[in-house]
């Protein structure tokens, strides 16, 4: 390998979640030869946000005006954008109300003074380019060796699209959404979590957002979850947990409700 | 074959010794309602009447998940990871199972082995049970009710213990070791086989024939059942990862972060899934829902010719497991036109043209 690659993580309004479960990975320190990290505030205090790098790592959801400013300069300074985690590629829990931002300002702040301009939250590619997800609340580790591996070889890493189903299968948990008849969201969910909720017998909540490339089927899952006696609302509440911008959602699901006496 | 008889007292018996012969696995109950092949430390928890298990046996064999080799670029070195299979013997295999890795067999043994599938096939002792079918059994159908080869040993059930159908040497042997807990088979015996064999063929759900199945799914694509099923599919894979014969998988190389080293890995595929007919140029040959659900229909009814039968052994897996309640023996009875005759069905071209090449809503967007 010949000059060090240049990476950066950066935050937006987040819990730092996703940064802490990297930064803590020992595999990190395979990185020292080859990488020069430009901007990662958790472990780099000289970090600057301003400096050029191969690739940018961005956690957070997009939820203020100066954050806009921010993604657009990443965009600019950066070849390779990644969207890391739940809030930056779909935008996070924060996204889950449709109630307007006033409201909620309201109810977290009252009638505080803050130093920036609030928003509602936005996954990041709302505002800019973003070349590759890792997705989860928190990621994969897993997903992350293999993202940055990929790309320190200069090859591409592919994306998944395929649901959380596979993996129950792979690993032989018994079927949450079939046995217990709870609404599991592994079917429209994409996988990567090797299973984890529904290996304990807990229904997936999505918080890796729904597959992708229109392969969520929100329509067929709604159609099981309203024969095992769910309303409109509470399906929709549910699958907007983590996908909240997902502008296929309530369209798929209120199709099922077409023309049904209520 | 050679035939004894396994007393009902020595059952237990019987499976503590087998764990002499490698680690011992059987199906129990992994939950309220389903059953798997687990590994076993006390035969108590062993269920002799179970329906199906949820995660067919070829697990055994094709590991759901696997590493196929290590790889270093800078090298350009690969080393294949071959594991050191100790012997293991999978007690309680249905028939249709069996029938199962017959299929697999002739996909991963003949013409082209697949090293990881044949070195744990060599070291797998089967022993399969016999069963009652319940509501989704249709291996009657199929044919693959009643094993010929394919197992070691084959326990029929008897009121007061087990006729037992010695199979393969290793077979023998394990006969012959434990031979103080077997005893001959008697004249009642093989009454009471000849009638647990009448009441089984008795009990399937359906009595029909179903040998022009596959040639009737190629002809009724234009079938509305087509559109109307796939739109309940969730697409989630079950159908297949539950399956004793399905066997694709993907593949992924994995890079560690020196950006030297790494392994590829292969895991169960579905046809279910986008990626599975995505080729380069970002070409798909099955674009849509609907083009994949057909697949799994044709793919599970096409002809297999070294065997004779199809590639579906009817163990009722796809459908009992499915989450979007379809039922799979239904949509072919449906084409067979035993469920509602519907003779003929609808045909919107004035030229009715018949087969895969000109089905309607097939293609997707964009293509």
């Amino acid at each position: 390998m010949g000059e060090k690659i240049r990476i950066g993580f950066y935050a937006l309004t987040s819990c730092y979640g996703c940064q802490l479960q990297f930064a803590m990975m020992d595999e990190l320190l395979q990185l020292i030869p080859n990488v020069e990290v430009k901007c990662w505030y958790m472990l780099e205090r000289d970090s600057s946000e301003v400096e050029p790098v191969d690739i940018a790592f961005i956690e957070g959801s997009v939820s203020t005006e100066e954050e806009v400013e921010l993604v657009k300069k990443i965009r600019e300074n950066a070849k390779t954008v990644v969207a890391v985690g739940a809030c930056a590629t779909q935008g996070g829990v924060q996204s889950w109300t449709d109630k307007p931002l006033e409201e909620l300002w309201k109810t977290v702040y009252g009638d505080a003074k803050v130093k920036f301009q609030p928003k509602k939250a936005e996954p990041v590619e709302n505002y800019i380019k973003v070349d590759y997800k890792i997705y989860g609340c928190p990621p994969e580790k897993r997903d992350f060796l293999y993202t940055l591996g990929t790309l320190l070889i200069g090859s591409w890493p592919e994306d998944i699209d395929y649901p959380v189903c596979l993996e129950c299968r792979l690993n032989g948990n018994p079927c949450v959404l079939l046995e217990k008849g709870e609404p599991c969201l592994g079917p429209i969910t994409r996988a990567g979590c090797d299973a984890r909720c529904p290996a304990y017998g807990i229904a997936c909540i999505g918080c890796r957002g729904a597959v992708g490339y229109d392969v969520a089927w929100f329509d067929s899952l709604a159609r099981v979850f309203k024969e095992k006696g769910l309303t409109k609302e509470e399906i929709l509440e549910r699958m907007r947990m983590f996908n909240a911008h997902n502008p296929k959602l309530e369209e798929m699901v209120k199709r099922i409700f077409e023309g049904v006496k209520e | 074959m050679r035939y004894v008889k396994l007393p009902k007292e020595n059952t237990y018996t019987f499976l503590e010794r087998l764990k002499e012969w490698g680690k011992l696995h059987a199906p129990v109950k992994i939950s309220e309602k389903f059953y798997d092949f687990r590994e076993i430390d006390d035969v108590r928890k062993v269920e002799f009447h179970y329906t199906r298990t949820i995660m067919p046996p070829k697990k055994f064999f094709f590991k759901p998940r696997e590493k196929l080799f290590e790889f270093n670029i800078r090298k350009a070195e690969y080393r294949e990871t071959i594991e050191d299979v100790e012997p293991f013997v999978i007690f309680g295999v249905h028939a249709c199972d069996i029938f199962g890795l017959k299929i697999l067999d002739t996909i991963y043994l003949d013409e082209l082995p697949d090293k990881y599938y044949k070195v744990r096939r060599e070291k797998g002792i089967i022993i399969g049970i016999s069963c009652m079918p319940d509501e989704y059994c249709f291996c009657n159908l199929r044919e693959t009710d009643f094993a010929d080869d394919g197992f070691d040993l084959f326990l029929h059930e008897l009121p007061d213990g087990w006729l037992v159908r010695v199979g393969t040497p290793t077979g023998h042997r394990i006969v012959d070791k434990n031979i103080k807990l077997f005893e001959e088979v008697t004249t009642e015996d093989i009454c009471a086989f000849r009638e647990f064999e009448r009441k089984r063929s008795e009990a399937f759900k359906y009595h029909e024939d179903w040998s022009d199945l596959r040639y009737l799914l190629e002809l009724e694509m234009e079938h509305p059942m087509w559109d109307e099923e796939s739109e309940k599919c969730l697409a989630c894979g079950i159908c297949n990862t539950t399956c004793p014969t399905c066997r694709c998988y993907e593949v992924q190389d994995i890079v560690n972060l020196d950006g030297e080293t790494g392994y590829r890995e292969r895991r169960w595929d579905s046809c279910q899934f986008r990626s599975h007919g995505l080729v380069a140029g970002n070409h798909n040959f099955r674009p849509t829902k609907k083009a994949r659900f057909m697949n799994r229909y044709l793919c599970k009814n096409a002809y297999n010719e070294k065997l004779g039968i199809s590639y579906c052994v009817g163990c009722g897996r796809c459908t009992a497991f499915c989450p979007a309640g379809i039922s799979f023996v239904r949509n072919l009875r449906v084409i067979l036109g035993l469920e509602e005759k519907t003779c003929p069905s609808e045909i919107t071209e004035e030229i009715p043209k018949r087969g895969f090449a000109y089905v309607q809503n097939l293609r997707g967007d964009g293509l």
